[in-house]
């Protein structure tokens, strides 16, 4: 560990709103459509309308003839892969001789303005020989299925296979085993911002800048270099303001290299700016899942082992894909303590998008089913949900059977929280006919403890800066893409130094001037960056006592810094110095100073040593609680949620008012998955690529939501802190879906609960209630 | 006539006369009410119109005004002043469906008449060229072939207009004004069972009022949708009950959302003089399940929107009748 445990009791909660937010509420704010473009061309990519072919002809010189057309390029223009995992780069950002989906680039033109760039994509001659398509796992996994991917047999991208400790004996022990399987279906991030990139190529310079949404600049400066076989040096990767990610812009899109490829082919400047549609097919989503969960379960609710099937419809590449249904297991853990394991999961190939990371990567859908079925068991038991729950917390600090480090678990006290203020004990079994309320618990890692990229390198690193204008400068890697992480990495900043949050300035995601970091995904900024930034601002402050110390000929141990003023402890006004003095006296000899800090993971926390061990390791875990409140319609299959009550485990909120956001958007989330998100293709066609008809819940259907802040102070985070983003977010669908089993008695085994999916169910059980009477009536 | 940016031009009359003249100046022109739905349909150019003709200058399209017996709301005037204008507050239905429209932005814009006669929608065909390209086009726009019903020799694309059925309970008519002049007929009558031609109106015509008659009957308007905003109904119901001493005077039920056009369900005379009893309610849900015709026109399914509709029918019978609607 490079930086010291910074825990203190004394510090307070801050409630400061972003120190990006007046730019965004003016206006002000530049998202990268709004970036000077007046001299750029346009850029528009052609998609296949097939959903699985070889190309057996393309000929763009048609569109090339046109007047106003600048510059075209195809798969010929880009002969390498590009990807997430090394080992799994399978995919081209344009076509090479097979498209797998529809709505795979295939070609790009750049023109002199739209309308130019769209005649000349109608210019192009395709000619694609259809092979056979699969749109559901099953029948991409068919003995006979042609393969999408000629090295995958069973087109399967990934089989994880893993046990821990002997679960067929626990099986055996447990008074009740049940399994269920349980569905979810692929949903989208739904980023209000559609994808866009500027990308300039300067043929004098040989030099490229790039501009885009991306959350991690880093991996998106990776790709470029080796998609354009650019020398890193000469690339240079700006973020402007990203109106949000959620996982959509973690890994590199096909977009961002297409658009590099036309601005060097043109030799100049290209926007491109996909629309609503390309968006959504885009996608790198959440994956339509099957999961099958089985307990085993003691008398009184403690859990002897589970074993779980998870099969995934990852699209037709892999992004991903591995990482995914890894996560999907290794997450079983780590929420409970679950002495005996066994995962079976796999990543299937489909006709379809490919899926990718989203908010809550890969343990949603897991937690989702498990969270159901615990509910459905104690409901057996006649226990209680909370009690079931309880009869299973972890004792940490502790790590668990796949290798999980665990310090910090402020899950019981969750769990008081919303028990408490939803009224639950008075409440629960008393509701009228129609009204239910349930509950469910969820926990999400404070980073990936082990980078994709080995590199020996720190995880995060973050410089301060001083200059004779008395200002801080704090320059991070980090992506702000509306989370808020530039908020945190000042207040730490300013926290650290004993300096008011307006003297902090941050500059972030800029190759040119910030240090590389890892990016914004699995909620590492907060707890990696963070303790960086922390380290960093120790570092300046050394300096600035040391200044001081000199200046009032003090020893530097005995100065404090407090409210922008260094004085010797217990000294009087003439033995302080205000900030600028100080800053003025620390430069003296030397000039403008830049410290850097840094934060690494111990290699304990890095997981497991199994194959996959290190997805789902993290330095420490949120944890969250939820109580749903519904009323169910019968009549129209209609679930309005009325209230929730959400606690979550954030370590120590270093800025409140960011905090519970974040909680109400990932419960917001989790709303829209669990009850009207949903992609849906026919025949491999996306029948939701719209606001419109991918439903996104809408302030009507936003209940109250109650939350509650729970400080466990992990040891090892920056104050404290952990991740507060993502933690929330699996609770949701499970608790709804238990708490529509409390209103109306009926177990639904699919989400989104749309009123079509809810009065089907209703349906079901009259026709089962009506075949009962019957075969009494008959016997 | 302007020209915007885009190389559309777009004629500004100032009265139905001016329009009518535009529009007949101006073959495979569209009129433009609030363009909530005819301005997204060109975007995704399934609606190609070569010039607008813009009716928000038409003033005398824009008033609600009671006359005698008959209370006329302009088809320019906007489901926004709709929902909060005081003379229509007795039309209950209509309120409520004004009020539940699509989202607040869309009801400070959408007109009367753009609802009525807003086109009618399909998954096969609210898509982009690229979308409708790749999936061979469809028979209501460009194609030979519903995929919804590939056997079948009509486009089933579905009517989703919520003011429509809400107006036929109270038997309205409307004023149509044409090059020829104007007429008058029975809304219901502007609707046909056709996705692609559900309009009854000839090249050059324009809706320009709705008639109701006065002292209204209890009305009510319910629908289903995913999200309780921006949707537009998988089925929607229009009931408008009469009755006296518990017995049923005269009950007209409309829907929406089920199939190509609005209608009134048939057959709902024999209820008069029956108490509202379970019975009843059970033969209203018949009644509608065996009436309405949805297709595979949305991501719910078509047996949903069966079901709910006549949920909705018979829950707004029992709950007129509870109110002791006399």
């Amino acid at each position: 560990m490079t930086s010291e445990p910074i825990v203190d009791a004394k510090l307070a909660q801050r409630r400061v709103p972003l120190i990006d937010g007046i730019d965004k509420v003016t206006g002000r704010a530049r998202y990268t459509v709004d970036l000077d473009h007046a001299d750029a061309l346009v850029g528009r990519i052609l998609r296949s309308p097939v959903s699985h072919g070889n190309i057996v002809r393309l000929d763009v010189s048609k569109a090339r003839a046109l007047e106003g057309v600048i510059a075209i390029v195809t798969g010929d223009d880009c002969p390498y892969t590009y990807g997430v995992l090394p080992v799994a780069m399978n995919e081209y950002p344009m076509a090479r001789g097979r498209v797998r989906y529809r709505g795979e680039p295939i070609a790009a033109v750049a023109a002199i303005d739209a309308d130019t760039a769209e005649q000349a994509l109608a210019l192009i001659e395709i000619e694609i020989e259809k092979l056979p398509a699969y749109y559901i796992s099953e029948d991409a996994r068919a003995p006979d299925a042609v393969l999408l991917h000629d090295n995958k047999p069973g087109n399967i991208e990934r089989e994880v296979h893993h046990e821990f400790g002997d679960w067929q004996a626990a099986l055996a022990q447990a008074d009740l085993v049940r399994e269920e399987k349980i569905s979810c279906a692929e949903i989208n991030h739904a980023q209000i911002e559609p994808h866009a990139c500027l990308a300039e190529y300067d043929p004098l310079t040989e030099r490229l800048l790039m501009q885009s949404v991306s959350q991690v600049t880093y991996y998106l400066h990776l790709m470029l270099s080796r998609c354009l076989a650019m020398d890193e040096s000469r690339i240079r990767i700006i973020k402007p303001f990203v109106g949000g990610g959620f996982g959509a812009r973690v890994e590199v899109l096909n977009f961002e290299i297409i658009t590099a490829l036309l601005a060097r082919a043109a030799a100049g400047k290209v926007l491109m700016a996909l629309t609503r549609e390309e968006t959504f097919l885009t996608h790198r989503a959440r994956p339509q899942t099957d999961v099958t969960v089985k307990i085993g379960m003691k008398r009184g609710g403690k859990i002897t082992a589970c074993t779980c099937e998870v099969v995934q419809r990852g699209g037709a590449y892999a992004g991903y894909g591995i990482v995914t249904i890894l996560y999907a297991g290794s997450l079983l853990q780590g929420l409970y303590d679950i002495p005996t394991l066994r995962y079976d999961g796999y990543r299937v190939y489909a006709n379809l998008p490919p899926c990718g990371a989203m908010r809550g990567h890969g343990a949603v859908n897991t937690r989702h089913a498990f969270e159901c079925l615990l509910d459905r068991m104690a409901r057996e038991l006649g226990l209680d949900p909370f009690e079931v729950r309880r009869a299973n917390l972890l004792k940490p600090p502790l790590f668990t059977l796949n290798g999980l480090m665990v310090n910090s678990y402020g899950l019981p006290e969750c769990l008081d929280k919303i028990e408490q203020a939803s009224g639950w004990k008075e409440r629960i079994g008393k509701m009228p006919p129609g009204k239910g309320l349930g509950m469910a618990c969820s926990h999400y890692v404070s980073g990936a403890a082990k980078p994709i990229h080995w590199t020996g390198e720190p995880h995060a690193v973050v410089n301060v800066r001083l200059d004779f204008d008395g200002g801080i400068t704090a320059l991070t890697g980090a992506a702000d893409i509306g989370q808020g992480s530039s908020t945190m990495v000042a207040i730490a900043v300013a926290e650290t130094l004993g300096i008011s949050l307006d003297r902090v300035r941050v500059v972030a995601a800029d190759s040119a001037v910030t240090p590389k970091d890892n990016g914004a995904y699995s909620s590492r900024i907060t707890y990696m960056v963070g303790n960086a930034a922390i380290d960093a601002a120790q570092k300046m402050k050394t300096i600035l006592t040391e200044a001081a110390a000199r200046k009032l000929e003090a020893r530097p141990e005995d100065i404090e810094a407090i409210g922008e003023v260094f004085r010797v402890s217990g000294g009087g006004e003439q033995s302080s110095l205000p900030f600028h003095e100080v800053a003025k006296a620390a430069l003296v000899d030397r000039g403008a100073i830049t410290v850097s800090g840094t934060f690494t993971t111990p290699v304990e926390a890095q997981g497991g040593k199994h194959k996959g061990g290190a997805v789902g390791s993290t330095m420490g875990f949120s944890y969250g609680a939820q109580v749903v409140e519904v009323s169910v319609d019968d009549a129209t299959g209609q679930v309005t949620v009325d209230k929730v009550w959400v606690a979550l485990d954030c370590g120590h909120a270093i800025n409140a008012l960011a905090v519970e956001g974040q909680i109400e958007g990932s419960v917001w989330m989790g709303m829209g998955q669990a009850m009207s998100e949903e992609t849906r293709y026919l025949d491999g066609l996306p029948a939701h690529a719209s606001l419109l008809e991918y439903r996104v819940p809408t302030i009507v259907e936003s209940p109250p939501i109650k939350v509650f802040i729970v400080e466990s102070h992990d040891p090892n985070g920056p104050f404290g802190a952990k991740e507060a983003s993502e933690g929330a977010l699996a609770s949701f669908a499970p608790a709804l879906v238990n708490a529509i089993a409390n209103a109306i008695g009926i177990d639904l085994d699919e989400i989104p609960v749309t009123p079509d999916r809810v009065m089907q169910a209703l349906i079901d059980r009259r026709r089962q209630a009506r075949l009962a009477q019957s075969v009494r009536a008959a016997s | 006539m302007s020209t915007l940016a885009s190389g559309l031009r777009v004629a500004h009359p100032h009265s139905i006369e001016e329009a009518i003249a535009a529009r007949a100046q101006n073959p495979g022109s569209r009129f433009l009410g609030g363009g909530t739905d005819l301005i997204v349909n060109m975007r995704r150019q399934i609606d190609t119109p070569n010039a607008l003709i813009d009716l928000s200058r038409v003033d005398e399209m824009a008033e609600i005004v009671a006359k005698g017996d008959i209370l006329r709301i302009g088809a320019g005037v906007t489901i926004a002043s709709l929902a909060g204008d005081a003379s229509i507050a007795p039309y209950k239905a209509v309120v409520q469906a004004a009020e539940g429209i699509a989202g607040p932005g869309h009801r400070n814009m959408a007109t009367v008449g753009g609802n009525l006669c807003q086109d009618t929608r399909c998954i096969y065909y609210n898509q982009s060229e690229w979308w409708r390209s790749a999936n061979s086009f469809c028979l209501k726009h460009r194609g030979d072939t519903c995929h919804v019903a590939p056997q079948g020799q009509r486009c089933h694309a579905a009517y989703s207009g919520d003011l429509a059925p809400a107006l036929l309970v109270f038997n309205p008519e409307i004023d149509i004004a044409a090059p020829k002049g104007c007429r008058r007929m029975p809304l219901a009558d502007l609707f046909v069972e056709d996705g692609r031609a559900h309009l009854s109106l000839t090249e050059g015509e324009l809706v320009v009022a709705v008639r109701l008659p006065a002292a209204p009957p209890p009305s009510a308007y319910a629908k289903v949708r995913v999200r309780g905003a921006i949707d537009f109904p998988l089925a929607g119901v229009a009931v408008a009950l009469t009755s006296s001493g518990g017995k049923v005077g005269s009950l007209r039920i409309a829907l929406t959302g089920t199939n190509s056009r609005p209608f009134l369900l048939a057959d709902t005379d024999r209820f008069a003089g029956r108490a509202v009893d379970d019975k009843l309610l059970q033969e209203i849900d018949r009644l509608v399940q065996k009436q309405v015709q949805p297709m595979r026109t949305t991501t719910a399914s078509s047996n949903y929107r069966r079901v709910a509709a006549a949920a909705l029918a018979r829950r707004l019978v029992a709950q007129l009748a509870g109110q002791g609607a006399a």
